[in-house]
């Protein structure tokens, strides 16, 4: 069975709502670096191509996007996948993203006589040493998030959504560490994970 | 010394000025004072930071002072700073008067060099203790005061491979020069071999680290002077790994996990405090490791802390050469179920004063001590039977029971349905949110206990086990396989979200023990100190049960919750709908109504025995009216109903049916009916002169005109209730039931739509007609008037409420204990 594959903003555009599951075009318009007319014009199309599925302002994938998504990635991104140097850094981000998942349990749990139990985060010094653990651990993706967007300009966006995040939590804002439902540096975290993997022609172990 | 200003000894006299000494260096200056031996040391205090701030050079003499500090400290300890025998060595923290974050953190072991270092080696007789302590100072001044972030793989080898015995000098050499090549590589720079300027640059390091961006963005959040400054903590070293009459570890002055008395805690033997944390080795109990005058003195110690703070504490110690210091005394961190009995106890043992030991709880540790579990025999016999599908790893704390679903689509779809749900997965990428969000527990057969499903899991507050191996989906079948066996989607599952067990088939889940003496000890002191009634919301006699043992001091219920509970609610409105509401005799509409009222409200009235029961009158306007009923239609049939008091006969007969159910019930407490979205006296008075006997009439007020003309309402009225959300959607204009769901608000409110989240929060623009009711209720002491409300009630809220005057409230049953502590520390509080 042949696998039809995506031009370039399209890929873009149903990778994001593959990403998100189910999204307007607002959402993936902030993510894509397009408008969201230019964005809700190509759901319509991936509509029309059997990918995506419009409702009501909001959009979902249907069962050929991820096939048609990992095709594409293994064209357009066949030079990424054989660049030594980013191979290299994303080894690094293996690592790293060990860390972060460390970093964030801490945030989520404390550790009392050996049983964990919730973080109250009565505790701000305990807080703010994590949170400054995690501002350093996204500054470590910035060689790699470089390395994609010399590859795919669209990878830059990682970088902002990070820097917004970190803006937000130094602004009070806590949800933003780790909380699923807002753009936080957990969520861009995942999702720049997923994407990753994706574009490498790769799949999740965990 | 004489003291030009700039420095502070901890033994120094003087007040205890946080914003001269900084958070830290108050602490430790108070640590002292309290007896304590702290490694000696000293404070430069904020004016030096001004100085260096405004001149960009520290002030003149600093060094010199510090210097003299170092002579002092030199004395008491008779080690000497940069030199053997007994090399001094330091820490160099930042201590500001507000903890921030950005801020430079610790410099440790400041002052190895060559010649200290070898000294160090001879001294502890062991040269890879030298070698790791050099590799770690570079690392981390490199880190913290150069800025360096790579990991030095080659530095961690090269320590990695040196013995106890091997040569010091050669070690220091090759050690020292790897990881200066290391920093060179990264950064062009370079460590200071002389400890003056070592901790030069570290004291500026750490006034620099004022500005950073981070530090910046933060004060101007939270309205912090940027001119405020930090000061700079200099303390000398412990060792306890120098022989075996050293040692180091960490007690609880409590049990942090249970709360039981006692001191509990580990101690290890010739070891430094990272090898206890790290788990390099395994320590033993202080009570078995400490030698016992050692112990004595920890244990006496750590009996006055307790007593000075009102709190149970975690208490960071190390021994060198047999002498005891303390290296930081923090209040502990403990379980939910550890909260509640300390608080407790140190009530009863009057080391708390009841406003102290309430402080202890917050309503979430509260929450999460009630919360239901498994029924601990059907949990055994379920095990015994080998019901037990496997053990995985627990990842966020919950004990849920569902049907299993394989796929996050197929979550949604049937939790919207009603159902509870358990999804399972092999791995969960950010596209499974959404299926997350919808279950009541997820089990992934991949991942450990810091994977993103466990970290949404957490962040989502929904029980989880990850890594459960065993787990076999076969996606396409829509069966799961655990060895032999076959689960199909759909089958019942139990799910253990601590232990990390799924279990086949369903298990009964009760309110636990954790209604427990000690929480009951503690509340009745938050119930003394509030004076308040706090009523709870039930539906069946069972919660009647639940809500008296919950300290609750009567209960709410509404005829319309009641009725669609017992299943008569559909039948009675279209009866209604069918004969209309004419005529009150046998047979009629309003005789059904009377008599199914009588029937389902007597089983609660005869377990409320002579506690208040409140009755709101049927509202099939209200969003969970329209979600009980089937029927749609009531309301664009008859329009009258969508009005208080449209059709007075149906108040009527609700009413002839709760008499009749209290004498059913030989029911002898206080019973009033209050009707909702009343909001002019003459409808009040309507209701007053209502045909035929039955509890007193009360009204259900819902909207800010009732609100402002609560004084006449009040006076005509029985009993008053206020519904907080209501009157907060109505202020808003936005339809009540939204601020029962997170979507769609939560991410209106993220997106900064609102000042305020009109769910979690009461909008300043209510204050003033909560305040307007408050008086209202004071002017009429003999009408009791309450606040209804809705959802988890925040600590916050319940004491704002307090503060207006608010004495009456009645709130869903889980919230009842949340409730009654939050009302006790506020009374408590003022």
């Amino acid at each position: 069975m042949t696998v039809t594959t995506l031009a370039k903003p399209d890929y873009d555009v149903l990778n994001v709502l593959a990403l998100k599951k189910m999204a307007g075009a607002p959402a993936i318009a902030a993510v894509v670096d397009l408008s969201a007319e230019d964005v809700s014009a190509r759901l319509d199309a991936l509509a029309a191509g059997g990918f995506a599925v419009v409702a009501g302002g909001a959009a979902l994938p249907t069962d050929s996007a991820e096939p048609a998504l990992a095709a594409t990635a293994s064209e357009i991104y066949a030079p990424v996948r054989t660049d030594a140097d980013l191979l290299g850094l994303v080894e690094q981000f293996e690592k790293t993203n060990a860390q972060l998942l460390t970093t964030m349990s801490a945030w989520q749990q404390v550790d009392v006589g050996g049983r964990k139990v919730a973080n109250d985060h009565t505790d701000a010094e305990y807080d703010e040493k994590i949170i400054s653990r995690l501002e350093r651990l996204v500054g470590r993706l910035d060689g790699l998030i470089d390395a994609l967007a010399r590859h795919d300009p669209r990878f830059a966006t990682y970088a902002t959504r990070f820097g917004a995040a970190l803006e937000g939590i130094d602004g009070g804002d806590h949800d933003l560490v780790s909380s699923p439902t807002g753009d936080s540096i957990h969520t861009v975290w995942f999702e720049f994970h997923e994407d990753l993997l994706r574009t490498l022609g790769r799949e999740r172990a965990e | 010394m004489s003291a030009p200003g700039w420095t502070r000894a901890f033994t120094d006299d003087g007040a205890v000025d946080v914003e001269v000494l900084g958070g830290k260096g108050a602490g430790l200056v108070r640590m002292t004072r309290d007896g304590l031996r702290v490694p000696p040391g000293c404070v430069i205090t904020t004016a030096a930071c001004h100085v260096y701030l405004s001149a960009r050079a520290l002030p003149d003499g600093l060094l010199d002072e510090v210097r003299g500090r170092l002579s002092d400290v030199e004395a008491a300890t008779g080690k000497t700073f940069g030199a053997g025998p007994e090399p001094l060595l330091l820490s160099v923290r930042s201590g500001a008067p507000v903890s921030m974050p950005g801020m430079m953190d610790t410099v440790l072991n400041l002052g190895l060099s060559r010649d200290a270092a070898i000294a160090l080696a001879v001294r502890a007789g062991d040269t890879r203790f030298m070698a790791d302590l050099v590799a770690r100072f570079h690392a981390m001044y490199s880190e913290i005061v150069l800025g360096a972030l790579d990991d030095r793989d080659t530095v961690d080898a090269l320590v990695n491979g040196v013995n106890r015995d091997d040569d010091p000098a050669a070690v220091y050499d090759r050690v020292w020069a790897a990881a200066e090549a290391a920093l060179d590589e990264e950064l062009s720079e370079s460590v200071p071999a002389d400890p003056d300027d070592q901790l030069r640059h570290a004291v500026e390091a750490v006034f620099r680290s004022w500005n950073t961006r981070r530090a910046r963005t933060y004060r101007e959040h939270h309205g912090i002077p940027h001119d405020m400054g930090t000061a700079v903590v200099v303390q000398s070293m412990v060792f306890g790994n120098l022989d075996d009459a050293s040692g180091s570890g960490v007690v609880f002055t409590r049990n942090p996990v249970t709360g039981e008395p006692g001191l509990y805690g580990e101690y290890l033997a010739h070891s430094q405090g990272e090898d206890v944390v790290a788990g390099i080795r395994t320590p033993d109990p202080v009570a078995r490791a400490l030698p016992a005058p050692l112990l004595a003195e920890l244990e006496g110690s750590c009996a006055e802390l307790e007593a000075r703070h009102g709190d149970v504490l975690d208490v960071e110690f190390t021994v060198e050469h047999g002498v005891l210091y303390f290296l930081q005394v923090r209040s502990a961190k403990r379980t939910p179920e550890a909260a509640v009995r300390i608080a407790a106890d140190l009530l009863a043992d009057g080391t708390a004063t009841p406003a102290r030991a309430l402080s202890l709880v917050t309503g979430d540790q509260l929450r999460a001590a009630q919360r239901p579990g498994f029924d601990d025999e059907a949990l055994s016999a379920a095990r015994a039977a080998g019901r037990v599908l496997l053990t995985g790893i627990g990842a966020c704390p919950g004990q849920v029971c569902g049907e299993l679903v394989l796929d996050p689509d197929r979550a949604k779809e049937r939790a919207e349905a009603g159902a509870a749900v358990i999804l399972a997965r092999a791995v969960t990428s950010p596209a499974d949110l959404h299926g997350m969000i919808a279950a009541e527990g997820i089990v992934t057969s991949t991942g450990g206990s810091t994977s993103h499903a466990a970290v949404v899991a957490r962040a989502l507050g929904t029980a989880c086990v990850v890594g459960a191996g065993a787990l076999e989906i076969d996606a396409a079948a829509r069966v799961v396989r655990v060895g032999e066996r076959v689960l199909s989607e759909g089958d019942p599952v139990s799910l253990d979200g601590a232990s990390g067990e799924l279990v086949a088939g369903t298990l009964p889940t009760t309110t636990p023990a954790a209604a427990n003496e000690a929480m009951d000890a503690l509340l009745a002191a938050a119930a003394d100190a509030a004076g308040c009634e706090v009523l709870a919301r039930v539906t069946v006699p069972p919660d009647v049960v639940a809500a008296r043992a919950a300290g609750a001091t009567g209960v709410v219920t509404a005829v319309d919750d009641v009725l669609a509970a017992s299943g008569d609610l559909n039948h009675l409105v279209e009866t209604l709908l069918e004969k209309g509401w004419d005529g009150v005799g046998a047979g009629t509409a309003l005789d059904e109504v009377r008599r199914a009222i009588a029937r389902q409200v007597s089983g609660l009235l005869a377990a409320a025995g002579d506690h208040d029961v409140d009755v709101r009158a049927i509202d099939l306007l209200a969003d969970e009216a329209r979600e009980l009923l089937q029927q749609t239609a009531v309301t664009t049939r008859h329009p009258e109903l969508a009005l208080p008091l449209g059709v007075p006969a149906l108040i009527a007969a609700q009413r002839e049916g709760l008499a009749l159910a209290a004498s059913e019930a030989g029911y002898g407490g206080r019973m009033r009916l209050a009707v909702r979205h009343v909001s002019d006296p003459a409808e009040v008075r309507a209701l007053q002169s209502l045909d035929g006997d039955g509890p007193g009439m009360g009204t259900y007020l819902t909207s800010p005109r009732a609100v402002l003309g609560a004084e006449a309402l009040v006076e005509l009225s029985e009993v008053v209730w206020l519904e907080v959300r209501a009157l907060q959607a109505a202020m808003f204009g936005i339809p009540a039931r939204q601020f029962l769901t997170a979507a769609p608000l939560d991410d209106y409110v993220a997106r900064g739509l609102l000042g305020i989240d009109p769910r979690h929060a009461i909008d300043p623009t209510v204050e003033p007609l909560l305040a307007v009711l408050s008086e209202a209720g004071r002017a009429h002491p003999e009408v009791p008037v309450g606040v209804r409300l809705s959802g988890t009630v925040s600590d916050r809220v319940a004491s704002r409420l307090y503060e207006l005057g608010f004495r009456r409230f009645a709130v869903d049953l889980p919230e009842v204990r949340p409730l009654i502590l939050g009302l006790g520390r506020a009374a408590l509080a003022g």
